[in-house]
């Protein structure tokens, strides 16, 4: 209670003493600030906030929904006009955002949905992730057998993904001229779970696979492990997140793509929409989106992500998230994509 | 007769078991389950969990657990797969490196355990969430892709079988020695004018063994990749928790190390009032564990072809529970290095066969974990039947 109670005599005096100026206070609370990614995120949305003359402040829950909803409060306390929310629980976070609505601070749900009407929804589209996986590996095989390595059961971006995926080949199953052979879940998207799946998938169907549709890096990770432990050279295999072991894979020619969604991208976007719907302003390029498990119709933005191929490895490099020589890692002479040249 | 005979009528059961199981998944599969292929996979995939397990019957037998298994595990192959990667090490010097590391890791926690006396249930359980949160530490989280392809035998793969030579040779030579040894048994028994037990009774004792040896070595030698010039013999993995559970029976059966670990187990006030160094040997047995976990870790990034943060997750589980269903007693003082082996491939051919089938992953994760329970009853049930403790 008396820590509780510091808590408040701290808020008070600095909300007392914060320069009483026109500066919009934009308020982030992270669910989880340990996972790497965030701290990209992090960076983007700070410097975006500065560009526009906005101020930063944050709260880390440390993974507890119930500190979480704390944390709002007291970014509503220290004065935040609009509010930045990566939910770690997408229902538990409801009392605290249905508070910050009914107090009129506008409150963007960060690449987790948080399905109350009012919110700003801003993501990547993994519907469009899934149709960019499936897309690349098309493109190479338009018929034959198809194995998907789906995320993890657990979670909902794993089945946007599958069906982004099925809206790119189902055509082909439909004529017959594709056949899925293997459609497994990866317990924890772990990738040695993905590696043993796809053993027994090669397994049964006596090594006759021609295309994998794999949901990340990791698990295609545990695939390319799979299919060149059984001597199987040139399948193509999709991923996403441009994870750098997957982006040299691509380079080595084991993988055929890896779908890169640019946090800092996310980052600044989110920062931008924040600042416009604080000032009471519509945010840029908003649609409406309803495609959550309730429906509820939401002001969103998705953003495209890129898909990453041999031929375009240079756009990673140029943007800095990855150097060229981890890129090219034991790329030799001539087989080389042009980034590596 | 059965005490005659000196075989584990449990360990039989349950190879009976594996084998009903085996042929029950090989009808419903349309014959791929006994195929050499699924066989050899197999055998490759429960290597990791195997290694780790036959230690992990010893720590249970000394009243003990390890939780922290599967994220020290991941430390550690990360920390390989960095240093071979990312500093550039050689495979040796950096799996060296990793050794170290476990080894202090185990020996910090067997301090807290043998020494202050802390029940190794919550020091594990610490190790189980910091060793995890080191392993992201390691990289940042990022994947260190393995990609020396001397080392990536070690974990099986295109060019991780020993061949067929090497393994008819080997083969050929264990089994020579299971006969030497028996042939020496009788003549030190005939020699201390000890009751001798029927030759033929003898001969058949050991032929069983030796007749699993032969199958398991023609079914490694009849899996041949397509478009290789060579069949792959016993994949590497599999050899190496071969190596590691003999060398474990050997501990228990033949040096005071083991002898001194059942003991505590079955009664550690007694071990210590008899003068074990209860101490010394906890500590032992915890930096025998760091090392099977380190070659656990070797064997797994190899066979990745990667170290990755989430490797090992959720391993603490499997690994018991090989342990538990080859009947060694949570309780303590009994458990055999031979039943977590077969507990860990009844394990991993159920995990196996139903993905064959298609089994959903909800399903599979029920019946598995029933497939424990059946396991535990069953022991309660065969302890009160033959009155063993």
């Amino acid at each position: 209670m008396r820590v509780f109670l510091t808590a408040i005599a701290v808020v008070l005096a600095i909300t007392a003493f914060s320069p009483a100026t026109a500066q919009t206070v934009v308020g982030v609370s992270w669910s989880n600030f340990q996972e790497e990614r965030w701290k990209t995120d992090e960076a983007a949305i700070k410097a975006q906030l500065e560009k526009l003359g906005a101020k930063y402040i944050s709260a880390d829950a440390g993974g507890s929904p119930e500190k979480q909803l704390a944390d709002v409060d007291g970014l509503m306390a220290k004065g935040a006009k609009a509010l930045i929310v990566l939910a770690m629980d997408k229902d538990a976070i409801l009392p605290a955002v249905n508070k910050a609505i009914r107090q009129k601070i506008p409150v963007v749900a960060y690449d987790r949905l948080i399905e109350v009407p009012g919110i700003f929804y801003i993501t990547f589209d993994n519907v469009e992730v899934g149709r960019m996986q499936a897309r690349e590996v098309f493109k190479l095989v338009p018929k034959g057998n198809y194995v998907f390595i789906k995320g993890s059961p657990t979670d909902p971006n794993a089945n946007f993904l599958r069906a982004g995926a099925q809206e790119i080949v189902d055509g082909a199953v439909k004529k017959g001229d594709i056949k899925i052979v293997g459609d497994e879940y990866t317990d924890g998207w772990k990738p040695d779970v993905a590696q043993k799946n796809m053993e027994q998938i090669l397994t049964k169907n006596a090594n006759k696979v021609d295309a994998v549709v794999a949901a990340n890096d990791g698990t295609a990770g545990g695939v390319v492990a799979a299919l060149t432990a059984k001597g199987l050279r040139g399948i193509p295999v999709s991923g996403q997140d441009a994870d750098h072991a997957a982006l040299n894979r691509i380079a080595l020619g084991t993988q055929t793509v890896s779908v890169w969604k640019d946090s800092r991208e996310l980052g600044k976007e989110a920062a931008s929409a924040a600042v416009a719907l604080a000032s009471g302003k519509p945010v840029d390029k908003a649609a409406k989106w309803s495609g959550g498990e309730k429906k509820v119709e939401l002001q969103s933005r998705l953003l495209a992500p890129v898909p990453i191929t041999r031929s375009n490895l240079d756009v990673v490099i140029k943007a800095g998230w990855i150097s060229k020589a981890e890129v090219c890692k034991g790329v030799s002479g001539d087989k080389a994509p042009a980034a590596c040249k | 007769m059965w005490r005659r005979t000196g075989l584990d009528l449990r360990l039989l059961l349950m190879s009976a078991l594996l084998v009903v199981m085996g042929i029950a998944f090989h009808a419903l599969s349309g014959g791929v389950f006994l195929s050499p292929e699924n066989l050899y996979n197999i055998a490759q995939q429960t290597a990791v969990v195997g290694i780790v397990s036959t230690v992990m019957v010893l720590v249970i037998v000394a009243r003990h657990i390890d939780l922290s298994v599967g994220s020290v595990m991941g430390f550690v192959g990360v920390l390989i797969a960095y240093l071979m990667y990312t500093s550039g090490w050689p495979w040796e010097l950096a799996s060296l490196a990793g050794l170290a590391v476990a080894l202090l890791v185990s020996m910090y926690q067997g301090w807290l355990t043998a020494v202050l006396g802390v029940p190794s249930f919550v020091v594990t359980l610490g190790g189980l969430m910091s060793f995890r949160g080191a392993a992201f530490l390691v990289a940042d989280g990022k994947t260190q892709p393995v990609n020396d392809e001397f080392f990536q035998r070690l974990g099986g793969g295109y060019d991780g079988g020993i061949g067929v030579v090497a393994t008819w040779a080997l083969t050929a030579l264990v089994i020579a020695g299971l006969f030497m040894r028996l042939a020496h048994e009788r003549h030190s028994r005939r020699r201390h004018e000890m009751a001798l037990e029927p030759l033929w009774l003898d001969v058949a004792v050991t032929a069983l063994p030796s007749v699993v040896l032969i199958a398991f070595a023609w079914t490694m030698n009849s899996y041949q990749i397509s478009g290789k010039g060579e069949p792959q013999g016993i994949p590497i993995p599999v050899l190496i928790w071969a190596v590691v559970a003999c060398v474990l029976s050997f501990l228990v059966h033949r040096t005071r190390f083991g002898r001194y670990v059942y003991a505590m187990g079955g009664n550690p006030d007694a071990a210590a009032l008899v003068g074990i160094p209860v101490r010394r040997v906890t500590l032992l047995l915890f930096a025998l564990l760091g090392l099977l976990v380190t070659v656990a870790a070797v064997v797994s990034i190899a066979r990745l072809n990667a170290g990755t943060n989430s490797l090992g997750t959720g391993m603490e589980l499997y690994v018991i529970a090989a342990a538990v269903i080859g009947g060694t007693a949570l309780s303590g003082g009994s458990g055999s290095i031979l039943g977590s082996a077969l507990g860990a491939l009844i394990m991993q051919s159920l995990d196996s066969g139903m993905l064959l089938l298609d089994v959903a992953i909800g399903r599979r994760m029920v019946i598995i974990g029933q497939v424990l329970i059946v396991a535990v009853v069953f022991d309660v049930l065969y302890r009160r039947r033959f009155g063993e403790k």
